[in-house]
């Protein structure tokens, strides 16, 4: 099946888990969040969170701002 | 000290962590302000991009992350980035900002304040940046916010309390702490906005675009102290004739 993550589209297996996508993709989990279809994953679901064919996923990340 | 919600702090320089050349220039400024309480942004993931690690020399101070919301222009979407930022921080702890308009900056005070009460209601610790109105930082206050700060000019235009008038009459009215945020441009307005009984302030460009980042923070923090130590102390009334200070002898009318 295929996501969107960002504005990148992906092939992804059935049944991945957030955290599956995001270790996928090595990417570094301090300091980001996730929506899917603009609702906020909290990190806590990560685990459970399957993804859906045509999931919009978006990661959002901290940096400097006043 | 001052208290914010459940935290004390021994600082009232809140640093903005934004336009430092680096991570670490940053961590070395918010050491020399001795800054308890820093701000960070929040952006869409540039998946093919690297990205400099901030978190973790932060994350080795003994500071609070306290994230904002920018660039959200409703309510909604300062609700969304405020449950983002939650997730991206594992703090509940808010600077609730919505400014649509891209020239001046000038935060949104209905979105705000409709944002603020939902926010408050799902557990956030709310710092709204918001006008210097009065009216506005009491009905922010009555939501639950747990500070207001109140702009004392537009973001990062260095002109300093411009809005001085209405934060004596915020400063006066409120019970929750005013934390003056935008357009202190110098130490000596920081004193100014610390002398008229704010409890702290937020300060990002003046230090972090100055030339040496590392000694500005630390004239702002003595500023804040004098600032703060003058207030405590009680200022004396400004006069419009002269008071002596010495006494009036009689010692020269016998030459």
């Amino acid at each position: 099946m295929q996501v969107m993550l960002n504005d990148k589209l992906l092939q992804v297996s059935a049944n991945s888990t957030v955290s599956q996508l995001l270790q996928q993709q090595q990417l570094k989990t301090e300091g980001l969040a996730v929506a899917i279809n603009n609702i906020v994953i909290t990190k806590r679901q990560w685990n459970e969170q399957q993804l859906q064919n045509n999931d919009s996923v978006c990661l959002f990340h901290i940096v400097t701002g006043g | 000290m001052l208290r914010i919600a459940d935290k004390t702090f021994n600082s009232r320089l809140l640093l903005g962590s934004g336009k430092f050349s680096s991570p670490m220039l940053m961590q070395q400024t918010i050491a020399a302000g001795g800054c308890e309480l820093v701000t960070l942004a929040l952006k869409r993931l540039q998946l093919d991009k690297l990205h400099d690690d901030l978190l973790s020399p932060l994350r080795e101070m003994n500071i609070q992350l306290l994230p904002n919301t920018s660039g959200a222009k409703t309510a909604k979407e300062a609700i969304f980035a405020a449950e983002l930022a939650r997730e991206a921080l594992q703090t509940n702890w808010l600077k609730l900002e919505i400014h649509p308009d891209p020239r001046y900056l000038m935060p949104d005070p209905i979105e705000t304040l409709i944002a603020a009460e939902q926010l408050v209601k799902l557990g956030f610790v709310v710092l709204p940046y918001c006008s210097a109105d009065p009216v506005l930082c009491k009905r922010l206050e009555q939501v639950g916010c747990a500070a207001v700060m109140p702009l004392g000019a537009a973001i990062g235009s260095n002109q300093g309390l411009q809005t001085r008038a209405m934060l004596e009459i915020i400063i006066e009215q409120s019970t929750v702490p005013v934390i003056i945020d935008a357009g202190i441009g110098a130490p000596s307005h920081a004193a100014a906005a610390m002398e008229l009984g704010a409890a702290a302030v937020l300060v990002n460009t003046a230090i972090a675009s100055s030339h040496d980042p590392v000694v500005m923070a630390g004239a702002f923090a003595n500023a804040v102290s004098a600032g703060r130590a003058a207030y405590l102390a009680g200022l004396a009334t400004p006069l419009q004739h002269a008071v002596a200070s010495s006494p009036f002898t009689d010692f020269l009318a016998g030459l």
